[in-house]
């Protein structure tokens, strides 16, 4: 081998290299852009995400889904044993294709409902351990669950869906109502949004004794509905206004119209 | 005695027997048939998607197909017939004749990258008539409501993929064209390209990481990576594509010009090396 030759190939390319940046750089921050599995924020990540996408390419989806068939096959054993590798599979099937939100939410409900479940029972179910050892274990992996999520929400910022399923485990996993409430208002202010996820702020709200809050909310979210919609609820949404005007003691003169 | 100038024609002849050459070989049917067989069993596999509707799947696993079978067609058949020249003795004679090795070089390129056309050009027609085929059944049966619209698929984007990823096949061809010049055997050839283009594939990271090293040397090793390598993620528009959305022009024409600039630098740095070698 000729070393001379192999140093000025390495020079030429390297010159090459940095002179059709202005060329690649623009197509390539436009491609990152389009493209969540490319937007890398650290080397952990890049470690991880990148060589996969790298590697796998258009395979990606098969490789993916051939696991998850894998991860369903553990999680259906249904025992504590098996809550490391079920969660391991959820990781890498992400890891390979974070595109499809399908994996990102049932892995979340594997973690948060599933695993909770297994781990109490193991520890002698239901009724026959202390309630701060249940809190506990349904707190551990709903915590889990929701760090998945909130990595989904990198790939998929403008998802809905993600944000309902955060609220969902706040409010029924770790019954914190508050953190339930947030999530539920940003995902209900996105586009795209089901319109039970402002209905059901406005109820957690209630719930929280937030009556004003909750009367402003649906007076709000009462002018966007549509009344063709039966998806919208628009009647239900009025009855919770007569409610709360209820509760609240509105004088007559001052109740909502519609 | 008239003197010998640089001739398009000869390098016409070159390419043309090399192109010959590539298609009567075994190793070429073997893989179409292969990646046929792959694009086409995308309706089988289809029963095992769970996170992406059908029409994406199918395209996402065909460009899959393509992009693996052409890597590997661009490598191996470029080594081939580089060394099939070479092993048996034909170089010599081709070289001995007013042939300049430039020529050969260029030659081989061209007819190797006329192979590449024809392997992406079938499976991306393939590829399109099994997409329009399942299309057209979802349209006018499972669910005609989601195409009110009109057509999904965007099939001029299929093709646009379809000369990118030949594009870049023919960048991977340059490489394995500078390999070949200067190394003694076709295996050795092939198993450096390989590792080339694996590299290529995960140079993005390189040019995403090195700022974020903190020792010096390490992130001068990792910013001289991400340079002296192509990055082949830039090629990976088969998931825009596959999601429905349509490739802008300017990043279309950016790409393929970063493309073809990548071709001109390795058939040029193959000619340099291929003349400084022994026959």
């Amino acid at each position: 081998m000729n070393w001379k030759a192999l140093v000025v190939i390495f020079v030429v390319l390297f010159v090459v290299g940095l002179a059709v940046r202005p060329v690649e750089g623009p197509a390539w921050d436009e491609l990152r852009e389009r493209e969540p599995s490319l937007r890398l924020a650290d080397l952990e990540d890049a470690l991880g995400q990148g060589v996969t996408v790298g590697l796998l390419g258009g395979f990606r989806a098969i490789v993916a889904d051939l696991l998850w068939i894998r991860t369903n096959v553990i999680w259906e054993q249904q025992e504590t044993a098996v809550i490391p590798a079920t969660e391991t599979m959820i990781r890498l099937v992400t890891t390979i294709d974070p595109r499809p939100v399908y994996f990102w939410l049932n892995g979340a409900r594997m973690i948060a409902y599933d695993m909770s479940v297994w781990r109490v029972r193991e520890a002698g179910d239901y009724g026959n351990i202390p309630d701060a050892a249940v809190r506990r274990y349904h707190d551990e992996q709903a915590e889990t669950a929701i760090r998945l999520l909130e990595r989904a929400r990198e790939f998929h910022p403008d998802r809905p869906e993600i944000l309902i399923e955060i609220a969902n485990i706040y409010l029924r996993r770790m019954e914190n109502e508050e953190k339930a409430a947030e999530y539920y208002r940003i995902a209900a202010e996105m586009e795209g949004a089901p319109p039970y996820a402002a209905r059901i702020h406005a109820e957690i709200l209630r719930r929280m004794g937030e009556y004003e809050q909750a009367y402003e909310w649906l007076k709000e979210l009462y002018a966007t509905l549509d009344p063709g919609n039966p998806a919208h609820q628009k009647q239900v949404v009025l009855g919770r206004i007569r409610e709360l005007e209820d509760t609240l003691d509105v004088p007559l003169i001052q109740r909502f119209q519609p | 005695m008239s003197k010998v100038v640089f001739s398009p024609a000869r390098i016409n002849i070159i390419a043309k027997n090399t192109f010959l050459e590539a298609v009567r070989q075994k190793f070429f049917g073997f893989l179409v048939i292969i990646a046929l067989g792959i694009i086409l069993s995308s309706q089988v596999f289809r029963d095992f998607n769970f996170g992406a509707p059908e029409l994406k799947f199918i395209a996402d696993f065909g460009f899959g197909a393509i992009v693996l079978f052409g890597s590997v067609l661009a490598i191996v058949a470029t080594a081939q017939l580089f060394f099939s020249e070479i092993e048996n003795k034909t170089a010599i004679t081709i070289l001995a004749k007013p042939i300049f090795r430039s020529e050969f070089i260029f030659g081989k390129f061209l007819g190797v990258s006329l192979l590449l056309l024809v392997f992406t050009g079938m499976m991306t027609v393939i590829l399109s008539v099994l997409l329009f085929w399942r299309e057209t059944a979802i349209m006018e049966g499972v669910d005609p409501e989601a195409f009110e619209a009109g057509r999904m698929v965007a099939y001029g984007d299929i093709f646009l993929y379809g000369i990118v990823q030949w594009l870049k096949f023919s960048i991977l061809c340059g490489i394995t064209m500078v390999v070949a010049s200067f190394s003694n055997t076709n295996l050795y050839s092939v198993i450096l390209s390989f590792v080339i283009l694996l590299i290529c594939h995960l140079q993005y990271l390189a040019r995403d990481a090195w700022a974020q090293m903190e020792f010096l040397p390490v992130q001068l090793a990792v910013f001289m990576l991400s340079a002296v390598f192509p990055n082949f993620q830039l090629f990976n528009i088969g998931d825009q594509i596959a999601l429905g959305e349509s490739i802008p022009f300017e990043l279309g024409a950016r790409i393929i010009g970063y493309a073809l600039i990548y071709i001109i630098v390795f058939n040029l740095l193959a000619v340099f090396s291929f003349r400084k070698r022994e026959i």
